[in-house]
Order: C-alpha cells, then sequence, then structure tokens
C-alpha cells in the first residue's frame, strides 16, 4: 500500500502527460495547466522543508561546536531576516520602530538556538529571555502602525530592505562567484595542456584552434580562423547530433521505464 | 587626408538620401494622378477551421490574384476581413473600463467601491460573451466588416489565430459563425477587389492531432522495443554490456575514501526531481550510499532543490537499511543548502576544501558552475567522477575530471549499477532504436539524394 | 550617491574581494561571505516562492469569485499535496510524502518523455537526412563528414555490443569526433568567461576605487 499508490500515481499521471501530447483540445491543456500549478505548488512546502534542514544542519554545528560553528549564526540571521523582510512592508516615509521590532524577532531566535543546547536552569533562563523578546516584538508590532506584515497581498515583495539586501549583498557575491570561471577556466586550460592520451590531446588541438582564432598577429591566422568555422560547422555539428541523438533515446527510455515502474531507485523502500 | 575623405563621403550620403527623398516624393505624385485601374479578386477563396489545434483559429487559402506577379501586376498586398457584430466593440470597451478599475485599485489600494464595480463589469462582459453566438448568426446585420489581417503580394493563405483567453482583446470565439473577405490591395490603398464572402465558418479543438501519428508510432514501437528486451532479461537471457571505465571507478574511489578515512561527496546537480538525469543520478546515488554504508564511510549530499533532497534521503535511508546498518542512517547526510546557483557552489566549494573529500561525484543536471565545482574539487586532490546530459557542460568536466561519463552514458550508468537484469534489458532496447535511426538516416538519405522529401517529412512533427 | 549608497558600494567591494581571495586559499572572510550568501539566497528564493507560487498560484486562484467553482477547488488538492509533503517530519507518517512526489516524477516523465523524443531523436534524425552529393567538392566532403561523424558517434553509444573490428573502428573514430566536439567548445568558451572577470575589476577598480573613469 505504500509503496503501490506512489507507483500507481507516476503511472497515472505519466500516462496522461504522453496521452495529452497528443490532445491539442482545450481541456487537455486545461489540465495540463493544474498539473503544473500543482507542481509549484508542492515546490514552496518542498522549500519549507529545506530551510527545516538548513536550521537543523545549523543548530547542530552549533550546538555540537563542530568548526566554524560560528559562522551558522551568520547563515541563519540572513535566512530569517530575508524573511522578515519578504512579509513586511512600510505603510508611509518612515520606517518608525521596524528595526527594534526585526532585532527582537531575531534576538528571540537565537534564544531559542541556545535553549535548545542549554541544560538545568539556563534554560529557563533562555526561554524566559525568548519570551521576553517575543512579548516586545508583539507589542512593537501590534502599536507601530508605520509598517505592518502582509500575507495575502504581495506588498512584501515591494519592501526596499527586501531589495537593498538583494542588489547590494546577493548581486555582488553572485556575480564574482560567477566571475571566478575566469580563474578556473584558465586552469582548467592549464590542465588540459598536459595531455594524458590520444583522445586528451585531440580535445586539446580543437581547443587550441577555436581559442587562437581572433588572434590577426599570429602567422597563419587566417588558416585557424577557418579551421575553428569548419570544427564548429562539421565536427561539432555531428558529435553534438550523435550525444543529442543518444541523450534523447536514454531520457525516453528512463522516462518510460520510471512510468512503467521498471525504474524504482528513486523511490525509498519501506 | 583621410579626414578629409570621411567629410566628402558623409556629406555625399546627404546629399544622396536628399535626393532620393525628392525622387520619392516625385514618384509619389505621378502616381496620385495615375489612375489604377481595380485588380482582379482573388479565386477559390476558402476558410476552415484550422486543423490540430485547441480552437480559436481559422485558416484562410486562396488562389492569387490575376494582377498578383502577373497581369498588370499591380496587386501589393491582400487584407484580411472578418465581419464581426458590434457586440464586439462594446467587448472593448468593457474591457477598458475593467482596466481603469484595475489601475485605480493600484492606486488607491483594495477598496470595496472598486471591487463592486469590478464584479458588476465582470458580470456584464460574461454577459456578452454569451451572446456573441447568436450576434455573429445575424450576419450581415448589427456589424461591420474588420481587418484582423494582412499577407504581402504572393502569399495564398493567413491563420486568424486568436487568442483562448476570455478577457484577452483578441479573443477568438469557438463554435461561432464567423465570415471572411479577402481584399486585393494596389499601391492607392483605395483601389482594390474584394472575394468573395466565405462562411459561416466555425473553428473548435480537436481531440487527436493528426500531424503527430508518426510520433505515436515511434513511441508506441520504442515502448514495445524496451518492455521486449527487459521481458527476455527477465527470463533470464544473457545481455553483454560493454565495460564504462566511470562506473568502474566509482567502486574503487569508494574504497579508496575508506582507506583514507575521508568522506565522499555525491553532487545531484542543478535539476529538479523531474529531470530525467536527476533520476538516473539517484539510481547511482542508491548504489553508492549501499557500499558506503558497507564500509562504514561517510557520506555528503548538499542538494540545491529541496524536492531532490526529500528524494535523495529516501534513497540513501533505503540504501543503508538495504546494507542492514539502518542505525548509521543520519538524517543529516542528505541536507539543503540554498536554491540560488553560486550560493550553493560557494558552500559545497567550502565543503570540499574543509573536509577534504577523498572522492567528489558528479550526476545530474549542471550548469556554469560545473567549472568552478570540478577546478575547486582537482585542486583539493579528490578524486573525481562526472556524468551529465548538458553537453555545453561535459568538456570542463573532461578536462577537471578523472572520469567523465558523456551523455547517454549517465543514462546507462543508472542500469549498469543497479546491474538488474530489467534495467539493463532497456540498454538493448536503446541500442536497437539506435541501430534503426541509422538504418533510417541511411534510407532517407539516398532518397534525398534521389530528390524524394516525403521520408524526411515523417520525422518532422506537426506543432 | 548618499551615505546609504556609498555603504552599499563598500559592502559590496568588501564581498566580492571575499569571495575572490578564495582562490589564494580558504579564510575567515570567505567563510563569511558563503554564510551570508547562503543565508540570504535561501530566505530569498523562499520569500520569491512563496509571493509567485503559493500565493499566486494557490491563493489568488481560491479566492478568485470570477472563476468557477471547479477552478476554485482544484488548486486544492495542489495544497493537500504540498502539506503531505510536510509528513515527512514525522517519522511515522513520513511516507506519505511520496504521493506528490510521485504525481511530480510521474507528471514529468510523461513530460520529458515527449519533448526528448521530437526534438531531440525525430527532428535531429531529420536535420541528419541532407542530400550528400548535391553542391560543390567542399560541401560534399563537409556533409560526408557530418553524416559519418553522426553515425560513429552513434555507434560509440553503443552499449550491448561488443567495441571491436569495424564496429570498435567506427565507435574509435565516433570518440574522435566528440573529443573534437569537446575541445571546440571549450575553446569557445573561454573568452566569454575572461570577459566575466573583466566586469568584477571593472566593479572594484571602477565603481568602488574610481581608478577607472
Amino acid at each position: 500500500m505504500k509503496r503501490q499508490i506512489p507507483f500507481a500515481l507516476v503511472f497515472i499521471f505519466g500516462f496522461f502527460t504522453i496521452f495529452q501530447y497528443f490532445v491539442p483540445h482545450e481541456s487537455s491543456e486545461w489540465v495540463y495547466e493544474f498539473l503544473l500549478d500543482w507542481i509549484l505548488i508542492i515546490g514552496i512546502f518542498a522549500l519549507a522543508l529545506g530551510i527545516w534542514s538548513l536550521w537543523r544542519v545549523s543548530i547542530d554545528k552549533i550546538n555540537n561546536r563542530r568548526p566554524n560553528w560560528g559562522y551558522s549564526y551568520v547563515t541563519l540571521a540572513g535566512l530569517f531576516l530575508m524573511i522578515i523582510f519578504g512579509f513586511t512592508a512600510k505603510n508611509g516615509d518612515s520606517w518608525g520602530y521596524y528595526f527594534p521590532f526585526v532585532i527582537a524577532v531575531l534576538l528571540v531566535i537565537i534564544m531559542l538556538i541556545q535553549t535548545i543546547k542549554a541544560k538545568g536552569q539556563s534554560k529557563i533562563l533562555y526561554i524566559g529571555l525568548a519570551l521576553l523578546f517575543l512579548i516586545i516584538s508583539i507589542l512593537i508590532g501590534y502599536f507601530d502602525k508605520s509598517w505592518s506584515i502582509h500575507f495575502s497581498t504581495s506588498e512584501g515583495l515591494k519592501n526596499t530592505m527586501f531589495q537593498d539586501f538583494f542588489d547590494y549583498i546577493l548581486i555582488p557575491i553572485l556575480s564574482t562567484m560567477f566571475s571566478l570561471l575566469a580563474f578556473f577556466i584558465a586552469s582548467a586550460a592549464y590542465r588540459a595542456f598536459r595531455a594524458r592520451n590520444v583522445l586528451a590531446t585531440i580535445l586539446l588541438v580543437a581547443a587550441l584552434i577555436v581559442m587562437l582564432r581572433f588572434n590577426f598577429y599570429l602567422p597563419g591566422a587566417e588558416y585557424f580562423a577557418r579551421t575553428s568555422t569548419w570544427l564548429m560547422n562539421v565536427p561539432n555539428l555531428a558529435a553534438n547530433r550523435a550525444i543529442v541523438i543518444g541523450i534523447g533515446l536514454g531520457v525516453v527510455a528512463t522516462a518510460l521505464k520510471v512510468i512503467l515502474g521498471i525504474e524504482r531507485g528513486y523511490m525509498g523502500k519501506g | 587626408m583621410n579626414l578629409k575623405l570621411i567629410v566628402i563621403f558623409l556629406l555625399m550620403l546627404c546629399l544622396g538620401s536628399f535626393a532620393l527623398a525628392e525622387t520619392n516624393t516625385v514618384n509619389k505624385d505621378s502616381t496620385a494622378v495615375d489612375s489604377i485601374a481595380p485588380p482582379a479578386p482573388v479565386t477559390m477563396f476558402k476558410a476552415f477551421d484550422t486543423p490540430n489545434d485547441h480552437g480559436h483559429s481559422i485558416t484562410l487559402n486562396w488562389q492569387l490574384s490575376a494582377d498578383d506577379g502577373a497581369g498588370q501586376n499591380s496587386v501589393l498586398q491582400y487584407q484580411i476581413y472578418r465581419w464581426v457584430p458590434y457586440l464586439m466593440d462594446s467587448l472593448t470597451t468593457l474591457r477598458k473600463a475593467m482596466t481603469t478599475v484595475k489601475e485605480e485599485e493600484i492606486k488607491r489600494g483594495h477598496e470595496k467601491v472598486l471591487k463592486k464595480e469590478m464584479r458588476s463589469l465582470k458580470k456584464e462582459y460574461n454577459a456578452v460573451l454569451k451572446e456573441l453566438p447568436s450576434a455573429h448568426k445575424a450576419y450581415p446585420n448589427n456589424g461591420y466588416w474588420k481587418e484582423v489581417g494582412k499577407v504581402p503580394a504572393g502569399t495564398k493563405s493567413y491563420k486568424n489565430t486568436g487568442s483562448k483567453e476570455k478577457e484577452s482583446q483578441d479573443y477568438l470565439p469557438d463554435l461561432t459563425d464567423f465570415y471572411y473577405r479577402v481584399d486585393a490591395v494596389t499601391k492607392d490603398s483605395t483601389v482594390r477587389a474584394s472575394s468573395k464572402v466565405f462562411g459561416p465558418v466555425q473553428c473548435s479543438g480537436q481531440w487527436f492531432n493528426t500531424g503527430r501519428i508518426p510520433v505515436l508510432v515511434a513511441v508506441i514501437l520504442f515502448t514495445f522495443l524496451t518492455i521486449y528486451f527487459v521481458e527476455k532479461a527477465k527470463n533470464g537471457a544473457k545481455l553483454y554490456v560493454r565495460p564504462l571505465s566511470g562506473i568502474e571507478a566509482v567502486d574503487d574511489a569508494i574504497g579508496r575514501a575508506t582507506e583514507m578515512g575521508r568522506p565522499i561527496l555525491y553532487i545531484l546537480g542543478l535539476g529538479s526531481v523531474a529531470d530525467i538525469a536527476t533520476i538516473a543520478s539517484f539510481t547511482i546515488l542508491s548504489r553508492v550510499a549501499k557500499q558506503v554504508a558497507e564500509y562504514q564511510t561517510e557520506l555528503l549530499v548538499p542538494t540545491y532543490d529541496p524536492l531532490v533532497m526529500a528524494v535523495a534521503q529516501e534513497v540513501v535511508k533505503s540504501a543503508y537499511l538495504d546494507a542492514g546498518r539502518p542505525d548509521d542512517y543520519k538524517e543529516d547526510t542528505v541536507h539543503f543548502v540554498t536554491q540560488s546557483q553560486f550560493a550553493y557552489v560557494a558552500a559545497v566549494n567550502g565543503i570540499m576544501l574543509r573536509e577534504l573529500p577523498a572522492t567528489n561525484i558528479y550526476m545530474g543536471v549542471f550548469f556554469a558552475e560545473s567549472l568552478i565545482l570540478a577546478e575547486t574539487g582537482a585542486l583539493a586532490g579528490s578524486i573525481q567522477i562526472a556524468g551529465t546530459d548538458q553537453i555545453a557542460q561535459i568538456p570542463f568536466f573532461i578536462v577537471a575530471c578523472d572520469y567523465t561519463l558523456i551523455g547517454e552514458e549517465l543514462y546507462a550508468a543508472s542500469a549498469y549499477l543497479g546491474r538488474e537484469p530489467l534495467l539493463l534489458g532497456s540498454l538493448k532496447a536503446q541500442d536497437y532504436a539506435k541501430a534503426l535511426v541509422i538504418i533510417l538516416a541511411i534510407i532517407g538519405l539516398i532518397m534525398s539524394n534521389f530528390g524524394w522529401t516525403q521520408f524526411t517529412d515523417l520525422f518532422k512533427v506537426a506543432n | 550617491m548618499g551615505f546609504w549608497g556609498q555603504f552599499g558600494v563598500w559592502l559590496a567591494a568588501l564581498l566580492t574581494i571575499g569571495i575572490i581571495s578564495f582562490l589564494y586559499k580558504d579564510n575567515f572572510l570567505y567563510k563569511a561571505c558563503e554564510a551570508i550568501f547562503v543565508g540570504i539566497s535561501a530566505g530569498y528564493w523562499f520569500i520569491v516562492y512563496y509571493w509567485d507560487n503559493l500565493y499566486k498560484k494557490f491563493y489568488l486562484q481560491v479566492t478568485n469569485h470570477d472563476l468557477t467553482s471547479w477552478e476554485r477547488i482544484i488548486p486544492w488538492v495542489g495544497f493537500i499535496l504540498g502539506v503531505m509533503m510536510l509528513s515527512r517530519l514525522f517519522e511515522k507518517i513520513g511516507w506519505l510524502s511520496r504521493w506528490p512526489l510521485a504525481f511530480i516524477v510521474g507528471a514529468t516523465a510523461g513530460l520529458y518523455m515527449m519533448i526528448y523524443f521530437v526534438s531531440n531523436a525525430m527532428a535531429q534524425v531529420a536535420s541528419t537526412i541532407i542530400p550528400v552529393f548535391i553542391g560543390d567538392w567542399a560541401t560534399i566532403i563537409a556533409n560526408f563528414f557530418i553524416v559519418a561523424g553522426t553515425f560513429c558517434g552513434l555507434v560509440y553509444f553503443f552499449f550491448s555490443k561488443e567495441h571491436k573490428g569495424a564496429f570498435g573502428l567506427a565507435s574509435r573514430v565516433g570518440i574522435w569526433f566528440l573529443m573534437i566536439t569537446f575541445g571546440a567548445s571549450f575553446g569557445y568558451t573561454v573568452m566569454s568567461r575572461m570577459s566575466l572577470m573583466i566586469g568584477r575589476l571593472d566593479f572594484l577598480f571602477g565603481t568602488w576605487l574610481g581608478m577607472i573613469k
């Protein structure tokens, strides 16, 4: 029962989406669009599980004083800051007591983390402090009318703090991470230069020819340009086609095995 | 000297364009004086429901006007008209009113008055929608001809496709009588010839896309092939599979990690749980986890997608159960990091440098991060095995990893590691499909060299 | 630029340096950047998905009285499946979470199966079928290479037949073709990746330090 129903669901919905491909009628599109929406709705619950996992791992690090445990506080602070920002928005021009509120909420969380670890009397102390900060944040939230909490109107997304954190913190780190590729492609090229066998040598030679296609100062530059165009248009096209067809058949076969219940490795037992 | 040349050239360019403009105006004037004889109308004009679609579309066909490319050669374009009842205009007015209310809502917030107004507008709109078929039946009373599109001379068909969204401005209702005509238009737009009116014609959605019959046949064939070989394998037929070095390396790598007392890092990539490459990766993970459990080595599976995390937890848990060590399983072996590509990479890089895994296994869907991960791993001195179906990332894995499964090999690997005859059977089916592809392509090549394109058309799938 | 604008630029610069410093070796600045990055991005995406998925696809649907009652009820199925996901948090009923997973895997497996079948298998076969012996000799040679390369590449991906004899030769030629492709695509990417680093250096020396105007 625990295993049969999931496999039946896989079969039913798998078969439906295949069937749907052949039915252009509006009603089949209608059902199909709902299925896609369901997947998105399930996704947010799954993300909540993910956040729970992140919380657990961080707490485990902090409580057991694993290497670099201090950074877990930073991670959790960032996480909860963004969540608070995402559900709050100011009503007028002033933030009022918004920032004391944010700090109070963060303190509640920190006290809760301490509570998990603490024993005996200090546990009671931390619970007390957590309650105190909770009451403070509730009071601020209740009396301060310059901002409010939103769950059912998408005001939170327009919160300037939310956007600023994205623009000034996430974006620089993200683009720097991305730019590391420049360094790594250089080190990868260096690795490729020490070609270990025939295949690696073929790869290296092709890479060199294509890399040198713009160097008009080199002797025979035009030759490089023409060869690299030929490499891109002929062998590249041919091999790409073979890989694409192979992947296509591999995907179809695997998907078929999944739908027919032959491949069950992805579903746990018990 | 050069500068002078450029200035002179630019001057000439300006002069030239002035001259051109002048000659154009002269031409225009002269045409106004010349009178053009009306062109011949299009013939054999037909309108029908567009086949193999979800409805809301009518296709029109005609034979060119005798003066298009021949005769007086005076036809410049064809304008397509559909007869619309005045009721359609009231829909437009209502839509505009609704947009105004929406804009007010954005400005003033959700006020009860606005909500009420919106509701009554929508009610009215729906009532008008219901009247549309009968209003169309009243042709030619209470309506007018509206241009719905135009095509240049020499074109023989037009598809009048509307939206299926009822509130869209180009909503085209199904099961409604439409009337069409096509005008052959000359340079002087007042000189034109209308075709005979065609109608009534209705559009509707189809229940089967006949353009996709070849796909259906191919899918059924492939399914039978797979089932046949799986059944054959079930009955004990021995199937040969060629060795894949990347797969054999997995066993060695786990042994090495055990000897060194260091963990194994398994990366499932950025794919969602729905990506077939990720599903193939789960099967490989299951095998790796089982061996890891037997050797009592540490396994680290940081994940990017929470659904992938959930499935991976199930897979690893079951593997520990299979290995007879359910108590060694830790919930946090498989953990979530973040659903942001480069933040995930930053975290995994950190793990590579701090935990120094003996082996890194990358299986699944990878994008630009493939190179950062694989290079960091290589710099940290780990043995690396990769497999992905993302063609653009394969070169980076080949360069930075010790073993790489290329494209389809990843799917094959899941069958290899499972070592179940059932899974191997499908490999055989894949090979037969490939052989069939080669044979069909050869037949097609021969045919296309003789100019027979009908065979190739079989592979071109209708949208 | 006001104080907060300047502050933002300095913060961005510090974070940029923190990440780049990783190239030298793991250090506290990188660890801090990593922790900030992971926490904030996890929170960011949680919020974005909440508003995009749960709010738009569920809340706005079920509260929209213009829709038919069916259209208002159906999103609840997705919601219930989502709640079933949360059953993982409890050992005893954790198996319930397999239902939503099964639904997603099944629905998308069918979808991907058809997409790949058409775009990867059939469309590629159609474009392989070209009149080889038409055109000048350079075109004929190129066409021949394309067709032969495709076939040999496919032979390389045969798993259930031993690669020896003529078959082995074709497979070897196939892997050569594959390697040329990977080399070419590697070489092709190098330059575009370099421009990413130039962009970041431009921020550090231009926007932050004002050395490049």
